[in-house]
């Protein structure tokens, strides 16, 4: 197996380049990445994501750590000879060679030869959907095109990690969409592993097989699109997926009381006692039809059903409990049984409730 | 479409006859005339003379133009070598003493070169290295550095660390990323540089007087006389040479230029 293994790789930037500004430190990061797997590290601007994956591609020296592909040690390997590939915010293809040469660049440095670099250069531009622009040069061409060009040169040679910083963020969103559908076709065609870095959730979400989340020079957590949802392991990452709802309160001696006393339910005796957020997920919460009891366990919520609004032909409505504001995410049918300004009951199942530490 | 001429481009022409054209004007008169004395407007005789004696005569011209040349082009090649890694450290790096080190390169621009080359004299006449074109090579690097360091410098300061380090995920070496990704971006600075580099070279007189003591003989060297002395003439002829000279060298390079840029788009012009 070509796992690529990162063991406590740390790094310390004593003085930033701005004076004044605190030295930001890469927390030691020990994670692997599997064969053919589709990784995003997602995290806000200035969380260490890149210098993460700088020190994957070799390109920064890490202080400690190490960093392994299957059976070899990369970490005194320069980046040259690592095999790696990357794929930059800007596409960065060199001006004074055309698009065809500026892919066969990578198999130029292995010294292949013209004829053979040049057919399979051909290949990958057909594969990228840019047959026919292989004697143009990279000025002829629009952003999207020679973002799609930088992807083809860095998969020509077949690299064993292709690392992508941002790659699409310097797009419209409409060819974003379009690229992040191309990679994502070639990624499973040819099966290369990929290390992606981006502050766009939905790119992530989209994209990953896994995605780690960064804050504070810290992987946070790791796990699938689906895992992350559901069971965010703090507040910080739910608050960073966009989670709403968001209940501060404590445990004591197994029960849950939100803060302003309106959420209260046993949360076994398995969790500490302590402060503790609630996360109750726009669509767990449930209508409760008038007259039907509540599923056994299940949480009461009575609340005021505020504003509606009609999104991806789903509703999303505003429910006042006591003095907190819930979003909840209703079908249309539901919606339209509720009117504005009414108190309603709904449930949560106890599997939707789910308690994070802060 | 009415052929509209500016009044601004009428007057930047008179402006550029007057002021480029009637010199070489003047100086073709006279190196063609007679004994042109004032207060004749125009010379009343002429006569080949000069220019019988500036390209056939024994006064050792195409010598000259040869020994220049080959000063002047090597001269700049050790420019090349010296300022490409000096511009990388000058723009790219923060290091202790920077600011002495700019203040060293960029020096001879401000200080006068009669100042430096008295010194320079002495050190070379204990090495042995004056009367020879070694020795003015090396005495001429000192006002030429500055200008091709300073353009190469430019050069090296639009170039984004990113390129390099893109084209070092793709495989490639500290030599190849030079001379595939660097090179081409620093080339026109470099022509830029090397322009500068060959025309001021080609214009030394003192320090190739000093330095060289008459035996190195360039074709400042074989002018000079002849302007400060007795016959304006021949020192016409020779001002002609001498700009002549410096245009059809620059045009060299700018058509070596050219030429490298398009052989680059031909290959590719099939589009």
């Amino acid at each position: 197996m070509n796992d690529l293994r990162i063991l406590h790789l740390e790094k310390k930037y004593s003085k930033t380049a701005a004076a004044g500004q605190e030295p930001f430190v890469l927390q030691p990061v020990d994670l692997t990445i599997r064969e053919a797997e589709f990784f995003t590290l997602l995290g806000p601007s200035g969380c260490g994501k890149t210098t993460l994956l700088k020190l994957v591609a070799g390109l920064l020296q890490a202080d400690s750590g190490q960093l392994w592909l299957g059976d070899s040690e990369l970490t005194a390997v320069p980046p040259e000879d690592r095999r790696f590939s990357m794929v930059f915010q800007q596409p960065l293809l060199f001006p004074h060679m055309t698009i065809e040469d500026n892919v066969a660049f990578g198999l130029k440095m292995q010294k292949v030869k013209r004829k053979k670099r040049l057919s399979l250069a051909q290949e990958m531009l057909e594969f990228v959907g840019l047959a026919g622009f292989e004697s143009r040069f990279p000025d002829g061409l629009s952003g999207g095109q020679q973002q799609r060009v930088a992807l083809a040169r860095a998969l020509v040679a077949d690299p064993r990690l292709l690392l992508m910083d941002e790659p699409f963020s310097a797009l419209d969103p409409g060819l974003r969409e379009e690229m992040r559908e191309l990679l994502s076709r070639i990624q499973k065609q040819l099966g290369v592993t990929v290390l992606f870095v981006t502050h766009d959730r939905e790119e992530a979400f989209e994209l990953s097989d896994r995605i780690g989340i960064m804050g504070n020079g810290r992987l946070l957590q790791v796990g699938t699109a689906m895992e992350l949802y559901e069971l965010p392991a703090s507040t910080q990452i739910a608050r960073f997926l966009g989670m709403k709802n968001i209940i501060p309160g404590t445990v004591h001696g197994g029960r849950f009381i939100s803060n302003e006393g309106v959420f209260e339910f046993s949360a076994g005796n398995s969790v500490k006692a302590g402060e503790w957020c609630l996360i109750l997920r726009p669509e767990a919460l449930q209508l409760l039809a008038p007259g039907t009891p509540a599923p056994a366990g299940a949480l009461l919520v009575r609340g005021e059903v505020g504003r509606m609004k009609f999104h991806h032909g789903l509703y999303q409505c505003k429910l006042h409990v006591g003095g907190a504001q819930l979003d909840c995410t209703l079908s249309r049918q539901q919606a339209e049984s509720l009117a504005a300004g009414q108190v309603y009951d709904f449930f949560v199942l106890p599997d939707d409730l789910h308690l994070v530490g802060i | 479409m009415g052929r509209f001429i500016s009044p601004v481009k009428i007057f930047l022409t008179l402006i550029f006859l007057l002021v480029i054209g009637l010199p070489f004007l003047a100086l073709l008169l006279s190196s063609v005339s007679l004994n042109w004395q004032w207060p004749e407007v125009l010379p009343e005789a002429f006569s080949w003379r000069a220019w019988d004696y500036v390209l056939f005569g024994s006064s050792g011209t195409w010598q000259a133009i040869g020994t220049s040349l080959v000063i002047a082009l090597v001269v700049t090649a050790v420019n090349i070598v010296l300022a490409v890694p000096a511009a990388n450290a000058l723009a790219r790096y923060q290091f202790r003493g920077k600011w002495l080190m700019e203040a060293i390169i960029f020096a001879p621009i401000i200080i006068p070169p009669f100042v430096a080359v008295m010194g320079i004299h002495l050190t070379f006449l204990r090495l042995g290295l004056t009367e020879t074109i070694f020795g003015v090579v090396l005495a001429h690097l000192s006002p030429t550095l500055p200008y091709m360091v300073r353009a190469v410098v430019i050069s090296y300061n639009t170039l984004a660390v990113d390129w390099e380090n893109q084209a070092r995920m793709l495989g490639a070496g500290a030599i190849q990323r030079f001379l595939h990704v660097v090179l081409p971006h620093l080339l026109p600075g470099i022509a830029a540089g090397a322009s500068l580099s060959i025309l001021i070279s080609l214009s030394q007189y003192l320090i190739t007087f000093i330095i060289g003591s008459g035996q190195v003989i360039t074709l400042p060297i074989l002018l000079f006389p002849f302007i400060s002395g007795g016959d304006p003439a021949v020192a016409a002829a020779y001002s002609l040479m001498f700009a002549g000279l410096a245009i059809v060298t620059l045009l060299g390079m700018d058509i070596a230029l050219k030429n490298y840029y398009q052989t680059k788009k031909t290959v590719t012009g099939k589009i």
